[in-house]
């Protein structure tokens, strides 16, 4: 049997030189790698890492669990896609081995065995099993025409603009399998053969077109498909279809611990090409929703720094809330590629910048307890007044690190991509607080807090959020609260919630003291107040406007005054809001009971 | 006999209930208050004459009460039609026309937490200064002399921060009068101004400011606060940056004053849109144009007179409420 028909050339073409780049990338990145991310692969092959990545490759790459958490029917479109086309090649591959034995069969032969098996006998089970795998993906066609139409219907405000080589990608892809059905029904018509769907179209077409149109069209429709597939496989390394092939690597990379960090590397490029632009990250930005921003959005963020086109007011106009990054369905680190553009955009290393620093202890009083206010502490008072209720009432010796001002934790340096000026304020800090022999660290700002703990080596220091502190005091019964019948709110500060994992503590303090309503959008669905140190690029009057939003969320609970936990959170928000918005140590420090 | 409702019995609404009864037409003045005058009355003296600001209000109500004025006070408004008027208790009062003249909001420092007012001692807000001015006793919490004042401009004014963009022009030549005023106090006191422009606009400004320099030593410091904080003694502690020589500076204060904005009136909103009035940005309401109708509506037959629209002196005050008057008078003759 002959496994070769001229059609099969442009299949043949694409689909060599798609494997051929695909490769290739995979061996250039993995080169670039840092020795260490080379050596944690090394260390990860033979270990439970490898199982664990193959599983999720199944549960991602194939059945798309992720994407169904967020969205069922989105989830429903990607795995009759991705799954459905991995069945079809399988059984298809199951079907010539029924036919045919254990025998060299080339690639065009497994892919086009309906074309070449004609003169076989049938085999009803394949021919009924393969037309509902082809059922199974065109259902999902349907669906991605439909999601273009109107992507309401598919529970998506907004979709992916996409550029020309994903058009011509998409285009393709939509094409495939309606061709695919046409060829291989052209086929039934004129030698039988084919399930419920081939067959029946088949002897359809067999009964109202003519024998030689029918073979015209046969001819012409695997042409169709093949072209399809050639165009497809040709596009896919450059599109956004890349994705397919660069998710399953990036699963076995993460599972090995390998991370982006605050400078690229060549790990970085696993992460964005394994972005498929599904667009899921649209609708939770409040850039979208609340301004009407649509171009600065994470798909667009890797879209052009994949193709070399990022520019700085698209990297720098971004909250980093980290609200598309828990609904990204691939798990991409959003924040910290965002991150490290800045940093290759904006990092200057200069040596004598903050050469000033060593002169700057002034921190007051001696204890084995610090407290770093930060800036926006500092620029939000009643919030220090507070905390200094809450220590002396817990009897607490404090030392207080930047009460008559310090030196910035280095986060808000970091989030703009000065990263070397960055470290020099967290040596600095870390000296300081090593040198005061302080075991535990207060901090009532999340941005320091986060920093503290993720960039800062304070081995022996603990790292406390003050909801984290004050909830201590009240479980060991150093501090006891008065509670009344006020009934609050609390607003989840994206440095402390999403960003440090701290959610119940805020609220088991507010819980001691009166009754706690939650927002519509809360935890790790909960607004960003829109005063983000993380943007530079947006408006004092469109921070206002977030801002106003957030609060007519909050308001909308009924609760009398609106607690954050944040300097800045609170400063935002309260900028928008009619009700009274206080930082929990406010509430507290009034609650106290002697 | 026609009739014309003003809101506000401060200076604006005076003086325009005045003119209105010259030329013949009887006003009513509904004041919000238990008392007419407006802010006027908590005013010490007025710039750049010293002029007692009780003079002033003390002649408005001598003549108010000449002409047999009806001022209703303790009259909150709280919808308004060009023929009528509809108080907070539902009452209605019919009339021809309505003249605005409710006034401004005094920017809240408190909402300037960076600055401690109403958290650490000795923070003052220069409507606080005034009334102290008043009482005749101007002293830090502890009852004792300053010895070191600092005047901050522009809070609450010329500030995105806060949502005030808008600049409230008399706090400049206030923060001068002021610094004045103290100085003849406390003539041993330093006395520094903290600002980011002078705005002297007005008659006699500029020299009372060169005067404030020359002959009252005061000092002006081009750069705003960012912060002030307490410190063991009772003190201030202000940290700024001098502008002009390019240098952060640190200051202890024995006072710290915050010369507060004009904020558009907290009643301006609901008001507006139970009129269908315009409003400008600033939350100030919107004349329909600013030169050949800049005390009248974009409604027919309601007007503005005073700092509805905008902050001014109370000079200024006193003449558009003239002009408001005379438009609202051609109004009813037409």
């Amino acid at each position: 049997m002959k496994f070769y028909a001229p059609f099969c050339l442009p299949f043949i073409i694409g689909a060599t030189a798609m494997f051929a780049i695909v490769l290739g990338k995979w061996l250039v990145w993995l080169l670039r790698l840092p020795r260490a991310d080379k050596m944690l692969i090394l260390r990860g092959l033979p270990s439970r890492a490898t199982f664990g990545a193959v599983g999720e490759v199944f549960c991602e790459s194939l059945l798309h669990r992720r994407i169904f958490r967020v969205n069922p029917v989105l989830g429903y479109m990607h795995m009759s896609l991705a799954f459905g086309w991995f069945l079809l090649i399988s059984v298809g591959w199951i079907e010539t081995v029924a036919h045919l034995g254990f025998r060299y069969v080339p690639l065009q032969g497994h892919v086009f065995f309906k074309y070449f098996a004609t003169s076989l006998e049938h085999k009803p089970f394949f021919d009924f099993a393969m037309d509902l795998l082809l059922l199974f993906v065109l259902s999902g066609v349907a669906l991605a025409w439909g999601k273009r139409l109107r992507s309401k219907a598919l529970g998506m405000r907004r979709t992916t603009k996409h550029v020309l080589g994903d058009r011509i990608a998409l285009s393709a892809l939509w094409f495939i399998f309606p061709a695919r059905l046409l060829a291989e029904s052209a086929t039934c018509a004129l030698y039988g053969g084919g399930g419920f769907l081939t067959g029946s179209l088949g002897g359809w077409m067999h009964d109202r077109i003519g024998m030689l149109a029918l073979m015209n069209l046969e001819s012409a429709a695997w042409w169709f498909y093949s072209s399809c597939l050639g165009l497809f496989f040709v596009a896919l390394p450059f599109s956004r279809y890349m994705h397919i092939f660069t998710e399953i690597p990036l699963i076995f990379l993460r599972r090995y611990r390998l991370r982006s960090g605050e400078k690229a590397t060549s790990y970085d490029r696993f992460q964005l090409e394994a972005c498929s632009r599904c667009g899921i990250c649209i609708d939770p930005c409040q850039l979208q929703s609340v301004l009407g921003v649509d171009n600065v959005q994470s798909v667009y963020f890797l879209r052009d720094r994949r193709y070399k086109m990022l520019r700085p007011e698209i990297a720098d106009n971004c909250l980093m809330c980290g609200r598309c990054a828990t609904k990204c369905p691939v798990g991409i680190d959003l924040n910290t590629l965002r991150l490290n553009s800045r940093n290759r955009l904006r990092n200057l290393p200069d040596k004598r910048r903050y050469a000033y620093l060593k002169e700057t202890d002034r921190s007051q009083g001696s204890g084995k307890v610090g407290y770093f206010a930060g800036c926006m502490t500092l620029l939000t008072p009643r919030i220090l007044q507070a905390m200094e209720q809450v220590f002396t009432a817990a009897g607490e010796q404090v030392w207080w690190a930047d009460r008559d001002g310090g030196v910035c934790c280095g986060r808000p340096l970091k989030l703009s991509g000065e990263t070397d000026a960055a470290r020099k304020m967290m040596r600095y800090n870390t000296e300081l607080f090593r040198k005061h022999g302080i075991t535990t660290l207060v901090t009532s700002c999340p941005i320091c807090l986060k920093v503290f703990r993720e960039d800062y080596a304070l081995e022996g220091i603990e790292v406390l959020h003050h909801s984290e502190y004050i909830l201590r005091l009240l479980r060991t019964g150093r501090l006891r609260l008065s509670h009344g019948d006020t009934r609050y709110t609390y607003h989840d500060p994206c440095e402390l919630g999403r960003g440090s994992g701290i959610y119940d503590q805020p609220r088991a303090v507010i819980e001691a003291m009166g009754q706690l309503l939650e927002p519509a959008e809360t935890r790790e669905n909960a607004l960003c107040c829109g005063s983000s140190v993380a943007n530079t690029a947006i408006s004092d009057g469109q921070q206002a406007a977030i801002a106003r939003s957030v609060a007519a969320e909050l308001e909308a609970t009924g609760a009398e005054t609106i607690v954050t936990a944040c300097p800045l959170c609170k400063k935002a928000i309260a900028r928008g809001a009619t009700k009274e918005v206080h930082d929990l140590a406010e509430i507290v420090a009034a609650h106290i009971r002697r | 006999m026609k009739k014309v409702i003003i809101i506000g019995g401060g200076a604006a609404g005076m003086q325009t209930a005045l003119r209105l009864a010259e030329r013949g037409i009887e006003a009513l003045i509904l004041e919000k208050e238990a008392e007419a005058g407006g802010k006027l009355r908590g005013w010490h003296a007025l710039f750049p004459t010293f002029t007692p600001a009780e003079e002033v209000l003390t002649e408005l109500r001598r003549r108010i009460e000449e002409k047999k004025i009806e001022i209703r006070t303790r009259s909150e408004v709280r919808s308004l039609t060009p023929k009528s008027v509809t108080l907070a208790d539902g009452q209605r009062l019919d009339c021809d026309a309505v003249v605005l003249a409710s006034g401004f909001t005094l920017f809240d420092a408190a909402i300037k937490e960076e600055y401690g007012y109403g958290l650490y001692d000795n923070v003052f807000t220069s409507a606080d200064i005034e009334r102290m001015l008043n009482e005749g006793r101007v002293a830090r919490a502890d009852g004792s002399a300053p010895q070191r004042i600092a005047l901050l401009h522009c809070v609450g004014s010329r500030d995105e921060k806060v949502c005030q963009q808008h600049c409230s022009r008399v706090c400049c030549i206030t923060g001068v009068k002021q610094a004045m005023e103290l100085k003849q106090r406390f003539p041993e006191a330093d006395i520094f101004n903290f600002y980011m422009d002078i705005r002297m606009f007005g008659p006699g400004y500029e020299e009372m400011y060169r005067e404030a320099q020359q002959k009252c030593n005061v000092h002006f410091v081009r750069g705003r606060i960012s912060e002030a904080a307490p410190t063991l003694d009772g003190r201030i502690q202000i940290k700024a940056e001098d502008t002009l020589t390019g240098r952060p500076l640190r200051m202890s204060v024995d006072m710290l004053i915050l010369l507060v904005g004009m904020r558009a009136n907290d009643d301006s909103a609901a008001l507006a849109e139970s009129a269908g009035l315009q409003r400008s940005p600033s939350g100030f309401m919107a004349p329909r144009d600013h030169f050949l109708h800049n005390v009248e509506s974009n409604v027919e037959g309601i007007f503005y007179a005073g700092t509805v629209t905008a902050p001014k002196n109370i000079g200024e005050t006193l003449n558009e409420a003239i002009a408001a008057a005379d438009a609202a008078a051609d109004y009813l003759n037409e």
